[in-house]
C-alpha cells in the first residue's frame, strides 16, 4: 500500500506561525483602525459654475503655468451610475489632477442624486438637455465655437449620441469604458439584461436604485468582490495606507446615486435589447442618432478585462463613426483599473492630454481627413509614441 | 354483595365496550393509512411496512385481551350505537390521511434529489425540484384561498390584502430557490478542493501555507460561480426572483395606498401624478423659453 506524504509538521508549524502573525496583525490593526484616518475623496478644489435642477458642474484650476496650456476647455461627463468622483480618488491617482497640471481647462458634470420627481427624465433629457445646456454655458463662456467632450461608461454613450446630434460644437471625442454596441454575450451584464423585466422594476421602484445595482454588480463576482476583497482587507488592515485606499474607495463603490427610471428604462431597451445605437437607428427626441455624422476625432478607451462592459461592447465604435481620426487603446485591465491603478495612471491621462493637445488647433479636422487613421493599439506601457499628426496652434474665435 | 353480583357489574361496566371499541377504530385507521393508499406512499413502502406490521400486532394483543376480558361479547344497544361513531371518523381522517400524505410524500421525494451528488462545474439542470414541489403544493393547495372572490363593501381592501400575502409566499419560494443556487457553487467548491487536496496529498504535494490552500480554493469558487452565472438555469432563477420581488412589492404598496388613504397624506401614487404634470409642463416651459430665445444659461449660471 503506498503511504501518503503529508508533511503534517509543516503544515502544523506553518499554523501556529500563521496565528502568531495573526495575532500581531489584530492588535496593530486595533490601533490603524481607532486612529486617525484619511478618507476622503474629490480633494481637488472647485468651484460650481453652473446649476440646473440636480445637476451641477464643476469647473477646477489649471496649473496656468504649464506648457503647451490647452486653448479648448475640456468636459467630462461620467455615468449616472456611481460618482465622478472617481476621477479624483486620492492625491496620488487623480486623472483630474494630471488634467489640471498639463493644462487642461476641465469642467466636470455632477449628475447628482435623482429623486423621485427625476424619474420621467428620459436620456433625450440628459443629452438634449442637461447636456447640450451646460455645453452651450462653456462655449459661451470661453467663447469658442467647440468643446472637447470625454465620457466615461455610461456618459459615454450619452457623449457619443451628443456628438452625433451636435457636431458643430464638439471638437474632439474621448470615449473611456463607453458601451455602444450592446450585442455580445460576453459581459453576464449584457446577458442578464437582454430578459429583464424592466417596466416591473420601474413600476416597482420609480428610479433604480443604486444600491440594487451595486447588488448586481457584486454578484457578478461574488467571489472576489464579497470574499477575497475582505479577506485581502484583513490581511493588511495593520498597513494604515492601505486601510485608507481600501476605505476610500469602498466610500466611492456604494456612494451610488439612484438611476432615473425612464432613462434606465431606454438604455436597457434600445441599447441592451435592441442595439439601437451602433446601428444608428436610435431615436433622441425625435431626431436619429446618426453615427456617421459623427466627424470630430475620437479616441476611444477600453479595458481588455472589463467584466462591466467588456471590450466587444466598446471596440465597434470606431468603425461605426464618421469620423477618419479614431483610435482604439485596449488597456490591459478591468473597468475602474483603467482610472485607478497606479500603472495605468501613468498611461491613461497623459495619453488624453497628448491627443487632445495634437488636436488643440485650427484645421485638425482637414489633417485628419487628408491622412484617414484609424488605430488599435494594446498598451501595458505607458504612452510614448506620438500619432504623428502635426498639431495646428490658434483657436477660431 | 356476592361475587357473581360483582362480576356482572364488573362485566357490564363501559369499560370492555370501549376497550373493543378503541381497538377496533385503531385498527380499521391502520387499514385506511397507507395500505388504504397505496399509490400516495409507494416510495416509502419497505420503511412504512415494517411499521404498520408493528402497529398491526400490538392492536391485535390488544384485541385479544379485550376479547378475553369480556366473555360475554355483545355489549348494550348504547355500546353498539357508540361502535358506529369510530366509523364517521374514520372516513373523515382518510381524506385528510391522503392529502397530507400526498403533499408530504411530494416533498420528501423531491426533497430526497438535494442530498444527490451534482457533477463540479456543471450548473445545467439544476437541482431545484424541491423548489417546484413547494410551489406546486402552494399553487395547488393554498393559493386558492386567496382567490376566493371577496365580497361587500370591503372587497377591493380584502382582494388586495390577499394579493400581497399571495405575493408575498411565492417571492419567499422564489427567494429561497435563488439562495439555495447561490449557495451551490460554494459547496461544489469545497468537494473538488477536497479531491484536490487528496490528489495532491497521495503524490506528497499538498501545500502547507494556509494562503495557498484558500487561492486554490478561490480560485474553484470563482470558476464554479462564472460556470452558473452563465448557465440558464441561473439567468431563468435571477429574472423570477426579481420577478416575483417586482410584483410582492407593487402589491404592498397598492395595500399600503389603501392604509395610507385613510390617512391625511399624500401617496406615492398622487405625487407621481404631481411630478409627471410638473415634468410635462417644464418641459413646455422650456420649448417656449426656445421660441422667445431665452437661454437657460441665463437663470443657471453661478454667478
Amino acid at each position: 500500500m503506498d503511504s501518503t506524504k503529508i508533511p503534517l509538521d509543516l503544515i502544523l508549524e506553518k499554523m501556529a506561525e500563521d496565528a502568531e502573525k495573526a495575532q500581531q496583525r489584530v492588535s496593530k490593526a486595533a490601533e490603524v483602525l481607532q486612529g486617525k484616518l484619511y478618507t476622503e475623496l474629490a480633494t481637488t478644489p472647485y468651484d460650481i459654475v453652473y446649476e440646473e435642477d440636480r445637476v451641477k458642474v464643476k469647473h477646477y484650476t489649471r496649473n496656468e503655468n504649464a506648457e503647451n496650456k490647452l486653448n479648448v476647455p475640456l468636459l467630462v461627463v461620467y455615468a449616472l451610475i456611481n460618482r465622478e468622483t472617481m476621477l479624483d480618488l486620492q492625491p496620488d491617482r487623480s486623472v483630474v489632477k494630471t488634467f489640471l497640471e498639463s493644462g487642461i481647462d476641465l469642467y466636470m458634470v455632477d449628475w447628482g442624486y435623482p429623486k423621485r420627481k427625476d424619474r420621467f427624465l428620459t436620456i433625450n433629457d440628459h443629452v438634449n438637455g442637461y447636456m447640450n445646456n451646460i455645453i452651450d454655458f462653456i462655449r459661451e463662456k470661453h467663447n469658442v465655437p467647440k468643446v472637447n467632450l470625454m465620457g466615461i461608461c455610461m456618459g459615454g454613450s450619452f457623449s457619443v449620441m451628443y456628438s452625433a446630434l451636435h457636431p458643430d460644437k464638439i471638437k474632439n471625442l474621448v470615449t473611456t469604458v463607453t458601451p455602444s454596441s450592446f450585442d455580445t454575450d460576453k459581459g453576464l451584464l449584457h446577458v442578464w439584461m437582454k430578459d429583464i423585466d424592466v417596466d416591473g422594476l420601474i413600476k416597482t421602484y420609480g428610479n433604480i436604485p443604486g444600491d440594487l445595482m451595486n447588488l448586481g454588480f457584486l454578484l457578478l463576482n461574488p467571489a472576489r468582490l464579497m470574499i477575497d476583497k475582505y479577506v485581502g482587507f484583513m490581511e493588511n488592515m495593520d498597513n494604515k495606507d492601505f486601510v485608507e485606499n481600501f476605505v476610500r474607495m469602498e466610500r466611492w463603490i456604494f456612494d451610488s446615486p439612484d438611476v432615473p427610471g425612464e432613462t434606465f428604462r431606454q438604455f436597457v431597451e434600445d441599447g441592451y435589447k435592441k442595439n439601437l445605437l451602433i446601428q444608428s437607428k436610435m431615436y433622441l427626441g425625435g431626431s436619429r442618432v446618426d453615427l456617421k455624422k459623427l466627424t470630430m476625432p475620437l479616441l476611444n478607451f477600453y479595458g481588455e478585462y472589463d467584466h462591466l462592459v467588456p471590450p466587444e461592447a466598446c471596440n465597434q465604435l470606431t468603425k461605426a463613426v464618421g469620423s477618419k481620426d479614431v483610435e482604439d487603446i485596449c488597456l490591459e485591465t478591468g473597468h475602474i483599473g483603467i482610472y485607478v491603478s497606479s500603472k495605468f495612471q501613468r498611461m491613461f491621462a497623459p495619453k488624453i492630454v497628448q491627443w487632445l493637445r495634437e488636436r488643440d488647433g485650427d484645421d485638425v479636422a482637414a489633417v485628419a481627413e487628408k491622412t484617414k487613421t484609424r488605430r488599435t493599439v494594446k498598451k501595458n506601457q505607458p504612452v510614448k509614441k506620438k500619432t504623428g499628426k502635426t498639431p495646428k496652434k490658434g483657436l477660431r474665435k | 354483595m356476592t361475587e357473581e353480583d360483582q362480576k356482572a357489574q364488573f362485566n357490564e361496566s363501559s369499560i370492555f365496550p370501549w376497550m373493543q371499541m378503541a381497538t377496533d377504530m385503531w385498527m380499521n385507521m391502520a387499514k385506511t393509512m397507507p395500505s388504504g393508499s397505496p399509490s400516495v406512499l409507494n416510495p416509502q413502502a419497505a420503511l412504512q411496512n415494517r411499521y404498520w406490521q408493528q402497529l398491526d400486532t400490538h392492536l391485535n394483543l390488544f384485541k385479544s385481551f379485550s376479547k378475553m376480558m369480556n366473555p360475554k361479547e355483545g355489549g348494550s344497544a348504547a355500546a353498539g350505537a357508540a361502535q358506529a361513531l369510530p366509523e364517521v371518523f374514520l372516513k373523515i381522517a382518510k381524506t385528510g390521511f391522503d392529502t397530507a400524505l400526498q403533499i408530504q410524500n411530494h416533498l420528501l421525494e423531491k426533497a430526497g434529489k438535494i442530498g444527490k451528488r451534482t457533477e463540479a462545474y456543471k450548473f445545467d439542470n439544476l437541482d431545484q425540484d424541491i423548489f417546484k414541489a413547494l410551489n406546486e403544493i402552494y399553487e395547488k393547495e393554498i393559493q386558492q384561498y386567496f382567490k376566493i372572490p371577496p365580497l361587500g363593501l370591503t372587497r377591493f381592501y380584502q382582494e388586495r390584502i390577499n394579493e400581497f400575502l399571495n405575493k408575498h409566499n411565492i417571492f419567499e419560494t422564489a427567494l429561497a430557490e435563488f439562495l439555495f443556487i447561490l449557495y451551490l457553487p460554494l459547496e461544489k467548491s469545497f468537494q473538488v478542493f477536497q479531491e484536490k487536496l487528496k490528489a495532491m496529498a497521495e503524490e506528497g504535494k499538498i501545500p502547507t501555507a494556509t494562503k495557498e490552500n484558500y487561492a486554490m480554493w478561490l480560485k474553484i469558487l470563482e470558476g464554479h460561480y462564472m460556470n452558473l452565472f452563465k448557465s440558464a438555469d441561473y439567468t431563468e432563477a435571477l429574472h423570477r426572483v426579481l420577478k416575483n420581488f417586482e410584483d410582492f412589492m407593487i402589491a404592498r404598496n397598492e395595500t399600503m395606498h389603501d392604509y395610507l388613504q385613510m390617512l391625511p397624506v399624500v401617496t406615492t401614487k398622487d405625487i407621481d401624478d404631481l411630478y409627471k404634470e410638473f415634468y410635462l409642463l417644464k418641459k413646455r416651459v422650456q420649448e417656449l423659453e426656445k421660441m422667445l430665445g431665452i437661454s437657460p444659461n441665463a437663470m443657471n449660471a453661478k454667478k
